[in-house]
């Protein structure tokens, strides 16, 4: 996807103005703790994405890029903090600059602003995983199983498959609520033709039978077959259609009514009461309730988070994801909550049910008051029905049913107080009236049974409809919920694969055979690795920090590689190294040359040593790694370069500071004598606490040297290798002769003799010692590519070598 | 390269196409949706869903 040329940093964290070159080469950063290396990861992940993760995540509250991403001297005039980053797009082939203020975190100017190349850098910018810092390694390793499968989902980007599932569950269920409905709508329009035909159960032939025996009073022809077009009352003038009822029924339609008036007390009492209960305890535990709230409140939110701004408070986000791993944060933290919500809205559907079936009792019972010119009675009927059916709205959420607590203790139906006696009234009216002719009986028998099979009808195809919509719905879950699952266990698969053969590979000693198991269930990801061939076991169970700092590192690694497949071209790793022990760390400079030559990997350690370890590995070069050997808030980073050392002193000597000199070149020796110690096996008296003066690693060191170059003269003659014997044996001459190796020699005969006293030369008698330890540390480093020797293996070398080979001094003799 | 999300909503597209419970024209609707680049919202479903039982539900 990218990778990177050169960048330039101004007034960014620690860094005063630096500039470095890249060449979208693997490129190390060492230095002592707080020496500015995060600094420089900080600014380039600021550049490339905007963000500086440092500032952002758990245990950052109050922390933000405008404020804290400034020098600190800056942060009254942010405007001078910028990064400039030179990029080269692999996908385009294509090199941009990238300017990036504090000032305007989301504003780069992009040179050239293509539109491709905007396309590529605004995807690029949505990966925050591209920084591994050490403090997050173990974030894949150390964590319960369903934090794992949250961390390994955000990193591989499945919050949005996550919300697509969610969707189309939360769609299932409310289209399930809308069958029920329909299904009680339905019940309620099948009991109502009934009741007026008169027939149980309602079968095509007895409706027939019923409404036949009627139009045959009426000298109609017998209707045959119900069909969906089938009219009961055809035949009949529409004068006659006229007539406003069936006496008959209407007294049912009223018997009826009285009747289920009796068991209103009873209505959904089960449900009501464990309503109410619910209720109870939400204002016992104000907490619960507010958690009940929010959650409702953070849903709603969350269907609407379009953007990085949050469409609750207008409050900006770094980016969307941010924001909805917040607000997701927070809904999961009220798992009580989620049961009472599912208690309250189960019960309030039953409930609303019962409403649903009481109004279809209303409705033949308001019409005939309406036609019977009981104007009151129709009006309180007609406005109970309203109230249900607002009721029932309510009844479908949360907030709603949180109001309802009064009302469902008592009589939730609330019905009219004069209900009883009007329906009573109008009762008496309708049997004191006289029996209507039969003919009569007959018409409005048909008109009324035909009105209420075209309810019945309408409820039933808005039933099928809702069955549909929902068996739709299921499928479209279902199918997701199996296509998810497979896809993520092949990924899962392949991850644990790459993790086990990335694992092997820095530990191919001790390890060879180790595997791991990742095991995804709903919501949760487990991890056992192999221990010693004894089995699996949780990550922590056995194996050392430093091996678990090791698993969260390769299955970074493995992640990335499925995350970006060949487009990985580019991480940094701040510190993370440190995380592999010595005895592992050219496996892992391997495992990096081997499985990822196409990537980019910007690397910091506070480990000097590592740091030259990776450059006798190969995986960088001096061209390609910086030093920093220190830090002041004036400064930022100083930077340290073997390259460039030489120079520093001798300008530091130029302008008579000899005390800048000497404590230059100081910490110079100190460090290339720890490495070289390292590197060609010294064997300094040893120190328990690893706390070795410079004087006593040099001398060693320089034994050492001379004592390989005397086995590499000797090995070189036994097997007649002239050229090779010449170039051994001047270095140990050089070693042996030089000013600097007398002094060395000094240190170790007598301590009084200390470098210290550097400081107090002046400037001539300072100039000879610079060039006599100059000389000296150029038989330590190869003149071509400038890497430090080392010898291989390092137990029992065989060689003496530099990274680019063009010194490879055999140190084994020809057998005799 | 398909990102997972593209590579699990052209597989679902699929095996849904395949089940009788679901016309062409919802899958064709559902393809819009899952396109569109938006987060999916489940009241669009529910409309979806509706109009393949060629009801009125909203």
């Amino acid at each position: 996807m990218i990778k990177l040329e050169s960048a330039h940093i101004e007034e960014v964290r620690g860094i005063r103005k630096l500039d470095l070159i890249f060449n979208k080469e693997k490129f190390a950063i060492s230095g002592p703790n707080g020496s500015g290396k995060s600094g420089v990861i900080d600014a380039i992940e600021f550049g490339l994405t905007g963000h500086i993760g440092r500032l952002t995540g758990k245990g950052t509250k109050g922390l933000s890029v405008s404020e804290h991403g400034p020098h600190v001297d800056k942060t009254k005039f942010p405007d001078a903090a910028f990064v400039i980053l030179r990029v080269f797009l692999t996908g385009l082939g294509k090199s941009v600059t990238i300017t990036r203020k504090l000032t305007s975190p989301n504003k780069p100017k992009i040179e050239p602003a293509d539109e491709d190349v905007k396309a590529v850098l605004a995807e690029f910018a949505d990966h925050p995983e591209i920084t591994l810092s050490r403090r997050e390694i173990l974030r894949f390793i150390l964590v319960e199983p369903t934090t794992r499968s949250e961390e390994i989902q955000t990193i591989l980007k499945l919050d949005e498959i996550g919300q697509t599932r969610s969707a189309l569950n939360t769609a299932q269920n409310k289209l399930q609520s809308a069958h029920k409905t329909t299904t009680a709508q339905v019940d309620a329009a099948r009991s109502s033709l009934q009741l007026h035909l008169q027939i149980a159960p309602l079968r095509a032939e007895e409706l027939l039978e019923a409404v036949n025996k009627r139009r045959t009073v009426l000298d109609l022809s017998a209707i045959a077959e119900l069909t969906a077009d089938t009219k009961l009352d055809t035949g009949l003038l529409s004068t006659v259609k006229a007539f406003d009822f069936n006496k008959e029924s209407a007294l049912r339609d009223l018997k009826a009514l009285a009747g289920a008036r009796e068991g209103f007390p009873d209505f959904a009492r089960t449900e009501a009461t464990a309503v109410i209960a619910d209720l109870a305890r939400l204002e016992a535990d104000p907490a619960l309730l507010r958690a009940l709230q929010r959650r409702s409140f953070i849903e709603k939110g969350l269907d609407f988070v379009d953007g990085p701004e949050c469409p609750l408070c207008d409050t900006p986000w770094q980016n969307e994801q941010h924001l909805r791993d917040h607000l997701k944060m927070k809904l999961a933290k009220s798992e009580e909550a989620k049961q009472l919500q599912q208690s309250l809205l189960s019960n309030g559907l039953a409930i609303a049910e019962q409403a649903i079936r009481v109004a279809s009792l209303l409705t033949p019972v308001q019409k005939l008051a309406d036609a019977r010119g009981e104007i009151l009675f129709a009006q309180v009927l007609a406005a109970w029905k309203a109230e249900l059916e607002a009721l029932e709205t309510k009844l479908a959420t949360v907030d709603g049913i949180t109001g309802l607590t009064d009302r469902l203790k008592g009589d939730w139906l609330e019905m009219p107080k004069a209900f009883p006696q009007q329906l009573k009234a109008l009762t008496s009216k309708l049997e004191a009236l006289p029996d209507q002719a039969a003919t009569l009986d007959a018409q409005t028998f048909l008109t009324t049974a035909q009105l209420r099979l075209v309810d019945y009808r309408e409820a039933m195809r808005k039933n099928e409809a809702a069955n549909i919509a929902l068996t739709v719905a299921k499928a479209a879950h279902e199918t997701y919920c199996a296509v998810l699952e497979g896809e993520l266990n092949t990924l899962y698969e392949e991850v644990q694969q790459d993790f086990s053969t990335f694992y092997r590979a820095i530990n191919e000693e001790d390890e060879s055979t180790f595997t791991a198991k990742l095991t995804p269930s709903e919501g949760s990801l487990g991890l056992e690795v192999n221990f010693y061939e004894r089995g699996l076991f949780p990550p922590a169970a056995y194996h050392s920090e430093g091996h678990q700092d090791g698993m969260g590192v390769c299955l970074y690694l493995a992640l990335m590689k499925r995350l970006f497949g060949g487009q990985f071209t580019f991480a940094l790793l701040d510190d993370v190294v440190m995380s592999v022990d010595a005895g592992h760390r050219y496996q892992f400079c391997k495992l990096l040359k081997t499985y990822f030559p196409d990537t980019q990997f910007i690397i910091t350690t506070h480990d000097r040593l590592w740091a030259e370890q990776m450059k006798s590995a190969g995986l960088v070069t001096a061209k390609t790694s910086i030093a920093f050997h220190s830090w002041t808030i004036d400064t930022g980073p100083l930077v340290e370069s073997n390259l460039e050392i030489w120079d520093e002193i001798g300008a530091a000597l130029g302008k008579g500071k000899v005390e800048a000199a000497a404590a230059a070149l100081r910490h110079h020796l100190e460090y290339v004598s720890r490495h070289l110690a390292d590197q060609i096996g010294a064997s300094p008296q040893f120190r328990a606490d690893g706390n070795y003066e410079l004087g006593e690693l040099l001398p060693s060191v320089l034994k050492r040297m001379k004592e390989l170059c005397g086995k590499a003269a000797d090995a070189a003659q036994s097997w007649g290798k002239d050229a090779d014997k010449d170039t051994a044996g001047k270095r140990k001459t050089v070693l042996s002769t030089s000013n600097a190796a007398m002094s060395v020699e000094q240190w170790a005969v007598n301590k009084a003799v200390h470098y210290n006293e550097w400081a107090n030369f002046g400037k001539k008698d300072f100039e000879p010692v610079v060039a006599a330890f100059k000389e000296l540390l150029r038989c330590f480093s190869c003149e071509t590519c400038e890497s430090w020797l080392y010898v291989t293996p390092h137990g029992n070398p065989e060689s003496l070598r530099c990274a680019c080979n063009a010194i490879n001094l055999n140190l084994k003799q020809k057998p005799k | 390269m398909a990102t997972l999300q593209q590579q699990i909503a052209e597989k679902f597209l699929g095996k849904l196409a395949e089940s009788e419970d679901v016309d062409d024209a919802t899958i064709k609707q559902l393809r819009i949706l899952l396109a569109d680049g938006k987060k999916l919202k489940a009241d669009d479903l529910v409309k979806v869903f509706g109009q393949s039982a060629g009801g009125d539900l909203k």
